[in-house]
């Protein structure tokens, strides 16, 4: 069942095309990964597909709601991770995750989001003094507490160190294996062959190819995806 | 709505938790009423400086928290990105601004208790004479001058800037609409100008409410207006 469907997708900031007719679909309780340098148009993407940005053209139906006139009611079902968002500098972590969870109709129990993730430990910290791990895992946190069906992850792992991105990769597997569907950015070629069960490239607002891990390696006849993504976009992760 | 009482208390925590907000919304104004009491004595009319300088630094109180601290507030959210997080969830932008303005107001109405509680232990402060008056007329000066505070945080792009902005509103107003020097001991010239600000009808109303005085319907209406009109711009001009 399809549950993501950008159709021709189109926009531009100024003078800069950031999409220039982007079409993919993502299936329920998969993990979806988008690869692509800088600037590719990746994170232009889940915003418009997350409806916190309006295409200029084309269009965006996600859980079979149009992203511009439902969107609050589809903001209900889907969690954001940003790649730039923050919290207030004084806000404790437990604060936030309860401040957040209190956004939904129906939430997910933030106390227990918070052990899972590993978080108690840190219930009464100040969001100004976390580490950018903590950070990290506070804001996937924050995108699981409306307990949705579809979660964006923007640039997942940056910042977090070996141990906690391994952690991190168990516990996006656990959230499939409960039908959550997942779209994952990444730059990290060994976490989109890890952890997705199909891929985009995108490079200069298009889709350069679509497809399993193994497909992309097979098409761009490579043994791994890092080298399948340097053929793609003739650079490197 | 839970998630608006949530906000709400979560939000005047983190204002208490700014060492410069509370330190301007709780401890300065109690210091300004001890400057403004050391030579005691009676205003022009008879009334005990005390009667009127409570009421008059409550409105101080509720000016700063509204035109200084509250947009310093929402357009460092701004800045910081704090807003475009709070946009990818279902909060909307009604309840994110009531909320900022209730917590804001809270903070004011603890300085405008701590304010009333030091009047009444070390000055021997009398009233409020009607209660009902003057609650109304704080509340409605805090939507009218909270309504400008929004309205403020929207349109500025940094929190420095609005709390430069907030400053240049706040301090004039203050000096000239009566809230920091009694009207009675202004100059004709400064008090006809001070009239024109929109915190001379909140001054003016709660210091007659505090001393069982008649408010003019005008007063009340003037803060309504200046809120509805404020207000709707600040959530026309609001972005995330």
């Amino acid at each position: 069942m399809t549950v993501i469907e950008l159709n021709d997708l189109r926009k531009s900031y100024r003078t800069h095309r950031a999409l220039d007719g982007v079409t993919l679909t993502v299936g329920r309780g998969e993990i979806f990964g988008l690869l692509g340098p800088n600037g590719a148009g990746k994170t232009t993407v889940v915003e418009c597909a997350s409806g916190l940005r309006r295409p200029d053209g084309g269009t965006v139906r996600v859980l079979g709601l149009d992203s511009r006139t439902r969107r609050r009611e589809l903001l209900q079902r889907v969690g954001v991770q940003l790649q730039e968002a923050a919290l207030p500098d004084a806000i404790k972590v437990g604060e936030a995750l309860r401040m957040y969870s209190s956004f939904y109709d129906r939430p997910a129990d933030w106390r227990a989001l918070m052990e899972e993730w590993g978080l108690t430990a840190m219930k009464r910290a100040r969001f100004a003094g976390l580490s950018g791990g903590w950070k990290q895992r506070l804001f996937i946190a924050l995108a699981l507490v409306g307990d949705p069906e579809i979660v964006f992850l923007d640039e997942l792992t940056t910042g977090l160190d070996p141990a906690a991105r391994r952690m991190t990769w168990g516990l996006i597997r656990d959230m499939r294996d409960r039908g959550v569907t997942v779209v994952l950015v990444t730059h990290f070629m060994d976490e989109a062959e890890a952890l997705c069960d199909r891929i985009a490239v995108i490079d200069r607002g298009r889709i350069v190819h679509e497809g399993t891990p193994d497909e992309l390696m097979a098409r761009c006849d490579a043994g791994s995806l890092d080298d399948a993504y340097f053929t793609l976009t003739g650079r490197t992760a | 709505m839970r998630g608006l009482g949530n906000v709400i208390a979560i939000e005047l925590r983190l204002a208490m938790r700014d060492p410069m907000a509370a330190f301007f919304a709780l401890a300065f104004p109690v210091v300004i009423l001890w400057v403004k009491m050391r030579n005691g004595g009676t205003l022009p009319g008879g009334l005990p400086i005390i009667d009127a300088f409570v009421p008059m630094l409550s409105v101080f109180v509720l000016g700063l928290a509204s035109l200084v601290v509250l947009p310093a507030t929402l357009a460092q959210y701004r800045e910081r990105r704090v807003l475009k997080r709070l946009r990818a969830t279902p909060a909307s932008a009604g309840m994110i601004l009531g909320a900022q303005w209730a917590a804001h107001m809270l903070l004011a109405v603890l300085g405008t208790a701590l304010l009333t509680v030091v009047g009444l232990v070390a000055y021997g402060l009398g009233g409020p004479a009607d209660l009902t008056a003057v609650v109304l007329a704080w509340v409605l000066g805090a939507l009218s001058l909270g309504a400008i505070g929004l309205l403020v945080g929207a349109l500025v792009p940094t929190g420095r800037t609005a709390t430069v902005v907030g400053l240049a509103l706040f301090f004039p107003m203050v000096f000239v609409s009566g809230a920091l020097s009694a009207w009675e001991t202004l100059p004709a010239s400064m008090r006809s100008i001070g009239g024109l600000t929109p915190m001379a009808p909140a001054v003016r109303a709660v210091r007659a409410g505090w001393e069982g005085q008649p408010v003019s319907p005008l007063t009340f209406a003037a803060m309504a207006a200046i809120f509805l009109v404020a207000g709707g711009l600040g959530l026309r001009a609001f972005r995330w």
